[in-house]
């Protein structure tokens, strides 16, 4: 600090020297006065206490400059280390040193400069034009504090007082300044702690507003939000968090893993560990858990985090940390890992080998089965050109023009369709493979996506493929049978050798629908019709019908048939038929039906012989009562007197036993004589009578007790009256023979009629005979076979055809008791009404 | 004179026989009882006033032959003749062999009926 030379002058004063030479009593006036100067010097100290440095040091250079009235007075002081020194000049009333008082601070520097431990005598120095006398004054120990100068231009300064009063002036000055700089440093001192602790308040006040802006944003968050001790205890919770786990504050803070009985058990270890790493070396902690939600009791990630808060020495305070609910995210993520891992696990399973190339024909992709198809891994081929790596050579030339074509016009004839390219592999062998590329824009950059897929292969299952058909195809033509296809709408489309050599006719002719043409004319139009019916609704395809036959020149009987391939969706994708001659079987067949027909009227025939002697019986018995009348008769006209009135009786009698003997007869020749049949409605219940008539005496001979149960009304049937009495009749002799041997028990034969509830009508006839064996119930029906020791065994097997031709059925069963039951059971109304059903008439047409 | 004419009882499940014979038997000079059945004469009370039995062998239930050998159980030895519609050659020396005074064959003249009976009232 430079004083103000200019405010700080004061008025030249007479030296105390020239008092001292003037006046002898001056002296001791001079030394009262030195005495009242060292007073005032010695009293500075108290003034100056507690006052600043800068105070003492303006007091002492004034009261200096007037008790000495010296012309100058400078001061300077050492500052703290490095700092530059305080000067401080004071000059009297000399013109010339008032104005320049820079000039002469600069000076008297520069002469300190040279010797900082300037010490007395006195010199002389010229300063500012004027010869002053300079004593150097230093403060402290050797100067420690600082300098004063005192300057004066009478020669004789100082005098020996004014050496003493400048001696104890300075000393006085470096007390004063001392203390007064021990009083500054103690203010300075004082004033910082008062400073730092109104800021530490500051800070605190912030500090705890912060605290309860933090709180209650933590309790409000929507998210939840903790805070946990420096051990890890919480010691705040948010509702958020209690709210969701079900938990109270009390239970959560009563111990550090109270909290954890909301984890999910699987992650609790992990969540406790990472919890504890986080507390212990005060990291907090990153990790994620899952929590029970107490609103539904699932389990749902959350991610926890806390982090800690430390005051300022680095101390951990507490940690701040909330949990988040990321299961959506999860999920999310999840489902976004699964559909990539799903999408890279179809395309490494895929069979196709799978390359993404970009614009400039680099791999970007690889699949597993590039791998093998091509023998380059994944990190070989990324990065490599396409068309180095599978593209022989010869061929890569077109590639690259086709890539630039592309990428320069759009347009690409090979993209986005399957072609059949040869490829190359690692090991330099070529390959046939089917390749796809599509092209794609990828944010500005087009990039290819290649499926390529090794060929080799099916190029040799369609060699195969060519072969299995080639072989097929010759068994078709070899095979001993006619075969024929056709398409769906019904259009001949193949036929084998066999059917162009059988009918005669070519190929060409009977392809579509020209196979009508080797058809007999009668059966064309239903055998059309047939044909497109079953076209029409997939049904199998059988029909008999005459084909020519070349080799005959004739027609013949053939069964043609065929089944529709159907696809999955049961569409007809073809029908394959076949062609059967039946002509040699068809007529065997029909001898067959011949000779049926002709052995179930020798049937007839032996049953009719069989009863020759009940039928002698039947007739007998009315001839019997004729002769005898008429004998009567004869013998009543012989009388004398003749008895007229009694011949005319017996004569009656006669006439009527006459007429039963020829009704007797008229039924036997029905069954001897008929050769035609005539369907016509039948009672059943008189045909049954009738059979009985015809068999009574046979049956009583046989010593069987007949009970017929005849329905009350029975519907009439329609057949043939002859052929059903045929069977009835067979089926009571069967019944009859069955008793021939029981003399144990009686005879009983029981024929019975009645109407079954399905507009049938049934027949049984109930014996008490030894019956039959079980294991043979079938057997009893086929022809031959018989348990009768005289008899042939075709009864019941005609009688079973006859039945069957009228659409009904015959069985046989074992009574509870002894004995057996035959029943027949034959529609009631007029046959023939079902049109499909056999005709009888038809049947029986050849006898 | 009536009441000394035996008695020719006829059992025939034919009502053409149990009509014509008894007209026949009467001219003949016999008194005549007929039945329908085995089991109808032998509940009537013409047994032991029967001089001659004319039997059909076929009936429903009881036979010609069963009533023979009933009668004969009960000692009741009436001659009998057995008439038959069947043309059996072979039946009737079996039923002659039984004890049989005659089987006739139907239709049988009354000379060959009168034969007979005459060959029965003999046994008597």
């Amino acid at each position: 600090m430079t004083g103000d030379p200019g405010l700080m002058a004061q008025p030249r004063r007479r030296s105390n020297v020239e008092e001292q030479l003037e006046n002898p009593a001056g002296e001791i006036k001079r030394l009262r006065r030195c005495i009242n100067d060292l007073v005032s010097f010695l009293a500075l100290p108290a003034v100056w206490t507690g006052g600043e440095p800068s105070q003492v040091v303006h007091t002492l250079l004034d009261t200096l400059l007037r008790m000495l009235h010296l012309d100058l007075v400078y001061l300077r002081l050492k500052g703290p280390i490095g700092d530059a020194p305080i000067e401080m000049i004071r000059v009297g009333e000399s013109q010339t040193l008032m104005s320049r008082p820079k000039e002469i601070c600069e000076l008297l520097h520069r002469w300190l400069e040279d010797d900082p431990q300037k010490s007395l005598p006195v010199v002389r120095k010229t300063i500012g034009g004027e010869d002053m006398s300079i004593v150097p004054l230093p403060l402290g120990l050797q100067g420690g504090i600082g300098m004063i100068i005192a300057g004066s231009r009478r020669a004789d300064f100082p005098e020996q007082t004014e050496r003493l009063l400048l001696s104890v002036a300075a000393n006085q000055a470096a007390i004063g300044l001392q203390e007064a700089r021990l009083l500054s440093e103690q203010k300075r001192v004082t004033s910082e702690l008062d400073r730092r602790v109104s800021q530490r308040t500051k800070e605190l006040v912030d500090a705890n507003q912060e605290l309860q802006v933090q709180v209650g944003l933590l309790q409000h968050v929507p998210v939840a939000a903790w805070t946990l001790g420096p051990d890890g205890t919480p010691d705040f919770v948010n509702h958020n968090w209690l709210e969701y786990t079900g938990q109270a504050l009390d239970y959560v803070q009563s111990s550090p893993e109270a909290w954890m009985t909301a984890v999910h058990p699987e992650d609790r270890e992990r969540a406790s560990r990472s919890y504890w790493d986080g507390i212990r070396s005060g990291q907090g902690f990153t990790m994620e858990a899952r929590f029970r939600r107490v609103l539904d009791g699932t389990y749902r990630w959350h991610l926890n985090r806390a982090v800690a808060l430390r005051d300022r020495e680095g101390k951990i305070l507490r940690f701040v940390g909330t949990s988040t609910d990321i299961e959506d995210v999860k999920q999310s993520e999840e489902k976004l890992r699964r559909a990539e891992e799903k999408t890279r696990l179809i395309i490494d399973t895929a069979l196709d080998a799978v390359i993404t190339i970009d614009a400039k024909g680099q791999i970007t992709s690889w699949n597993k089965q590039a791998e093998i198809s091509f023998g380059w891994s994944h990190s070989e081929a990324i990065g490599q050109h396409m068309s180095d790596l599978i593209i022989p050579e010869r061929l890569r030339k077109a590639h690259e023009q086709g890539l630039r074509h592309f990428l320069a016009t759009g347009d690409g004839p090979i993209l986005r369709r399957r072609i059949e390219i040869t490829a190359v592999r690692r090991s330099g062998s070529e390959f046939p493979v089917e390749l796809e590329v599509s092209p794609m824009m990828l944010g500005q950059d087009w990039v290819f996506s290649a499926f390529i897929r090794d060929i080799t292969d099916s190029k040799q299952a369609e060699e195969k493929l060519r072969e299995s058909e080639l072989k097929l195809r010759q068994m078709t033509e070899t095979i001993p049978e006619m075969l024929w296809s056709a398409t769906p709408a019904g259009a001949f489309d193949y036929c084998n050798a066999r059917v162009l050599h059988y009918t005669g006719f070519s190929a060409e002719e009977i392809m579509g629908n020209g196979w009508r043409q080797f058809l007999h004319p009668e059966d064309v139009d239903h055998t059309s019709r047939e044909w497109m019916s079953c076209v029409t609704t997939g049904a199998p395809y059988r029909v008999e019908v005459r084909i020519y036959n070349a080799a005959d020149c004739a027609y013949r009987w053939c069964v043609t048939s065929a089944l529709p391939l159907l696809d999955q969706k049961g569409r007809i994708l073809k029908w394959h038929g076949t062609v059967v001659d039946m002509h040699d079987w068809k007529q065997a067949q029909e001898e067959l039906r011949n000779t049926q027909a002709e052995l179930a009227h020798m049937t007839r025939v032996t049953t009719l012989g069989e009863l020759t002697a009940s039928i002698a019986h039947e007739v007998n018995q009315p001839l019997s009562g004729i002769v005898t009348n008429a004998s009567t008769c004869l013998r009543m006209l012989n009388a004398d007197p003749p008895n007229v009135e009694g011949a005319r009786e017996t004569a009656r009698r006669t006439i009527r036993d006459g007429n039963r003997a020829s009704d007797v007869i008229t039924r036997l020749r029905a069954l001897f004589d008929r050769k035609s049949f005539t369907i016509e409605p039948v009672d059943l219940n008189d045909a049954v009578r009738e059979v009985i008539a015809l068999s009574l005496s046979r049956l009583q001979r046989d010593r069987v007790i007949l009970r017929p149960e005849l329905a009350g009304s029975l519907p009439l049937v329609t057949g043939d009256r002859v052929q059903l009495q045929q069977v009835i009749l067979n089926l009571l002799q069967n019944a009859s023979d069955a008793m021939s041997g029981i003399d144990d028990r009686p005879r009983y034969l029981l024929i019975r009629t009645e109407v079954e509830e399905t507009d049938h009508v049934r027949l049984t006839v109930q014996d008490s005979g030894v019956g039959f064996d079980p294991q043979v119930a079938e057997r009893l029906f086929k022809a031959f076979y018989t348990t009768k020791g005289d008899g042939m065994g075709i009864g019941l097997s005609v009688s079973r055809s006859i039945i069957e031709t009228h659409r009904g059925r015959l069985w046989a069963k074992l009574n509870d008791g002894p004995g057996a039951t035959f029943s027949f059971s034959i529609p009631r109304g007029p046959a023939g009404q079902t049109p499909d059903a056999p005709n009888p008439e038809q049947v029986m047409r050849n006898r | 004179m009536k009441n000394n004419r035996p008695l020719v009882s006829i059992v025939d499940d034919d009502e053409s026989v149990r009509e014509s014979l008894p007209d026949l038997l009467a001219e003949l000079g016999f008194a005549t009882q007929a039945f329908s059945s085995a089991e109808e004469f032998l509940a009537s009370d013409c047994i032991g006033g029967t001089r001659c039995l004319i039997l059909d062998i076929a009936m429903p239930g009881m036979t010609g032959p069963d009533l023979q050998r009933e009668l004969k159980l009960r000692r009741q030895d009436i001659p009998i003749v057995f008439i038959t519609a069947h043309p059996d050659e072979t039946i009737r020396p079996r039923m002659l062999e039984e004890g049989a005074v005659e089987c006739l064959f139907k239709p049988f003249s009354d000379t060959a009926l009168l034969a007979a009976l005459t060959t029965a009232l003999q046994l008597n």
